[in-house]
């Protein structure tokens, strides 16, 4: 298989996935690079997401109640390295990151969980859809305030953050504006919200374990009058001006801009967008176009995005998040398939390189780029990935050793090195780093392409700079 | 939704969501002893430090008068790390099954540690997942070896006697077989959890019926965790995946289903007589909320909304005196049913 085509299809499987291991990779290469995009664009054409759901929740039994927040991060970080449908998957973090709600507010973790799960079938479709099925989500309801926004007492929380953080961006829109968002939002509740208001204040769960969430619409609530928003009248409902913020171009270009920050090359944060322009502004103004030629969906977009020429040019220019690293060395080492006592670690390790999933710090969700690396976070992220190619037995590990193995016998140190490389990804490194593993592979004792020198070579090369790169 | 009504009445409810003490923390099974008392194994995820001492065996009787507990979560004698099942041999000792430790832990009927054994592996006399276990009237100990799909006989000090069954769908064949009972003659029933059924065999391992299919229809199964049968013959399946408890007549045939009724139990109504406030707002609340199209249809979503509905059911036990009792691990009680 061409050298290109495998290089390409890695990254597109580190940004529209977790990662591919080789084999993965070679199936992929074989339909092509489109085809493989179509692939990904369809989940609904796939087999189940999970076919051992039914498993984690045997086993884990914490995972079958979801009651604690620990056990809803171990079965979100199993889903991101198990799943047949990686762009559903990936997806779901992206929204995740985007209407960021967290656990510490709601003391209710499984309502995070189902709102992600509202991501996976919602999340390729019309933006206008998604913004409605986020306005009723009982878990950003309670996030945001919504179940005490009333006809009588308007709480503007809601209205100010779906215009600001999740629709257009500050500067397109008045205070006037929110306040009539925030009208039109009235009555869009919770069913029981008192009684879960107290259960939450108090981190009740007693006697026996949480209850879900539903959305309730009280009419007797809602404020039908009229409303002036973003320049047009009329007795506006929440769909009404979800409708008039799609048309917005400022929507197109905030949602276009956050697609490109996640998936092709790190942006500045969030709030520096009103003043710092985006880093390729002809690549931003291709998915605007993609977002008014298709209606709003964000297949198109995505579709626009990964057939491009900006995408394919931007290999590893985004730090990895931690999910990203966790979920992503999990998957190519592989041994993650079958429940174990140990697999809260993983979600435990996306926490200690600073990222709680079901729990972002605030409603802005999780800083991203060079803020995902510190000093502390660093050596979480190499000593992670170190230790998941320490052992042969895993899967994963073991394909790579045998597809190296399998290149000799005989190799001279630049080939066991550039082959090691190729199978983790078509990784680039520097030419010093090359050099490095040459060096390391080339005094190494014994035979060179035997397990434990090919592992060591892993090691070293999961704990170089680049490795943090996607 | 129930219609036990002509076998069983709901009676009351034992539980409550508790760290330690008294309550359960993910119940899985429960073991009924003598002189009315209960032992109640929680099984306590996730596994991390600051949550393992909520792993443990809960004493207590039905009239939820609380006895104490023992053991914790841990590698060492005496300890537990994924337990499975809990069983009393004739002597009133606690036998607990472990799937991660992959051993057979014995107390007193105090809960004071007397012993281990088991060794992973695929040959005669080792396991891999010991998942349910049960006596027989020898006093010796069925095990599924779920991982190794077969039943496994061993004395009650962990001396291999035989083994039957093999991976596939076939009569006598298992996919990750979970609970085990021995009937009165000595035969048993297995819920052969991946193969969404229950098998019975004789009391020399013969394969004698295959009761189910997969689906959630009337005699249907979704992942079967626990069965039992009454002094009658009849059975009754923890249909684990369906939330529910299935009632069938010694051929196997269909009689009734269970989805739940819980009330409040006598600890639930201790902890809201000092949160009054909450009681309150729990009172004006509709309790069975008409559920919105994600979780519609969804018997686990249902469950995760409904309080009164079985969630989790794992294990089925049935007593003396024509009590029913479901363990739910999902909403860390167990309901008991009275026969009419």
């Amino acid at each position: 298989m061409p050298y290109q085509d495998i290089a390409l299809l890695s990254h597109l499987m580190r940004r529209a996935g977790f990662g591919a291991t080789p084999d993965e990779l070679d199936r992929y290469a074989d339909m092509g690079y489109e085809a493989t995009v179509e692939e990904l664009l369809h989940p609904e054409n796939m087999p189940p997401a999970l076919d051992d759901e039914d498993l984690i929740r045997r086993y884990h039994v914490d995972e079958n109640g979801l009651l604690i927040v620990d056990s809803c991060q171990t079965y979100l970080v199993y889903r991101m390295i198990n799943t047949s449908r990686p762009l559903e998957e990936k997806l779901a973090l992206f929204w995740h990151s985007i209407f960021a709600t967290g656990y510490t507010k709601l003391n209710q973790p499984k309502a995070i969980l189902n709102q992600i799960e509202m991501f996976r079938r919602n999340g390729l479709g019309r933006f206008r859809d998604l913004l409605i099925e986020i306005s009723r989500d009982p878990a950003m309801i309670f996030w945001l305030d919504n179940k005490d926004n009333h006809k009588d007492a308007v709480n503007e929380n809601y209205g100010r953050e779906i215009l600001e953080l999740f629709s257009m961006g500050v500067g397109n829109y008045t205070e006037d504006d929110v306040r009539q968002c925030s009208r039109a939002f009235t009555g869009w509740t919770i069913r029981n919200a008192t009684h879960h208001t107290v259960r939450a204040s108090q981190d009740s769960v007693w006697p026996y374990g949480r209850l879900d969430w539903q959305y309730e619409y009280r009419g007797d609530d809602h404020d039908d009058g009229e409303k002036t928003f973003l320049g047009q009248r009329g007795a506006f409902d929440g769909e009404d001006v979800i409708d008039i913020i799609c048309e917005q171009p400022a929507t197109a270009r905030f949602i276009s801009r956050h697609l490109y920050n996640f998936f092709v090359a790190d942006e500045p944060q969030v709030p520096a967008w009103e003043t710092v322009p985006p880093r390729d502004p002809d690549a931003i103004d291709m998915l605007v176009d993609a977002y008014f030629e298709s209606g709003g969906e964000i297949r198109a977009l995505l579709r626009t995005m990964f057939n491009s020429d900006f995408f394919k040019g931007a290999r590893f220019e985004k730090v990895k998040s931690p999910a990203e690293m966790v979920a992503g060395a999990a998957r190519q080492s592989g041994g993650f398939a079958f429940p174990e006592v140990e697999d809260i670690q993983l979600a435990l390790q996306t926490g200690s390189m600073g990222q709680m999933l079901v729990d972002p710090p605030s409603v802005e969700g999780w800083h991203t780029g060079r803020e995902w690396v510190t000093t502390a976070s660093l050596v979480n992220r190499v000593n992670f990935a170190v230790q998941q190619f320490a052992d042969d037995t895993k899967p994963g590990v073991r394909s790579i050793v045998e597809r190296v193995q399998a290149r000799g016998p005989g190799l001279a140190p630049e080939e066991i090195v550039d082959g090691c490389l190729e199978l983790m990804g078509a990784m680039i490194v520097s030419p010093k780093t090359r050099q490095e593993l040459v060096d390391h592979a080339a005094n190494a004792d014994g035979d060179g392409e035997s397990s434990e020198r090919v592992m060591e070579l892993l090691q070293l090369i999961v704990s170089t700079r680049e490795y943090q790169m996607a | 939704m129930v219609a036990t009504d002509q076998l069983y009445r709901y009676s009351h409810t034992i539980g409550l969501y508790s760290l330690q003490g008294r309550g359960f923390n993910n119940p899985v099974d429960v073991a009924l002893g003598e002189d009315g008392v209960m032992y109640a194994l929680n099984r306590a995820g996730p596994e991390v430090a600051s949550r393992l001492p909520n792993k443990r065996v809960t004493m207590c009787t039905v009239d939820e008068e609380y006895l104490g507990e023992f053991s914790s979560g841990g590698m060492g004698d005496g300890q537990m790390m994924w337990p499975s099942s809990i069983a009393l041999d004739s002597d009133g000792n606690v036998y607990v099954s472990d799937e991660a430790l992959q051993r057979i832990t014995i107390f007193d009927a105090r809960g004071r540690y007397l012993d281990k054994w088991g060794v992973k592996g695929r040959g005669d006399g080792e396991f891999n997942r010991p998942s349910g276990i049960a006596f027989d009237g020898d006093d010796n100990l069925l095990i599924t070896d779920s991982l190794n799909c077969r039943v496994q006989r061993y004395t009650r000090d962990g001396r291999f006697l035989e083994s039957w069954g093999r991976p596939g769908r076939g009569d006598g064949e298992f996919n990750l077989p979970w609970g085990i009972h021995v009937d009165a003659d000595g035969g048993a029933l297995v819920a052969d959890w991946r193969n969404d059924r229950v098998q019975r065999f004789d009391a020399s391992g013969r394969h004698t019926a295959t009761i189910g299919v997969p689906g959630d229809g009337d005699g249907e199964f979704n992942r079967p965790a626990g069965v039992a049968t009454d002094e009658d013959g009849n059975i009754y399946v923890a249909d684990w995946g369906n939330e529910r408890v299935q009632a069938l007549r010694p051929d196997g045939s269909f009689v009734a289903k269970l989805r739940g009724e819980s009330g409040i139990s006598k600890w639930g109504q201790e902890y809201f007589s000092s949160n009054a406030h909450e009681l309150r707002e729990r009172q004006k609340s509709d309790m069975e909320p008409e559920l919105g199209p994600m979780a519609r249809g969804s018997a686990r979503e249902e469950s995760a909304n409904i309080e009164k509905l079985l969630w989790g059911p794992t294990a089925v036990k049935l007593d003396d005196e024509g009590r029913l009792y479901v363990v739910e691990s999902c909403r860390f009680r167990i309901q008991v049913y009275q026969r009419a």
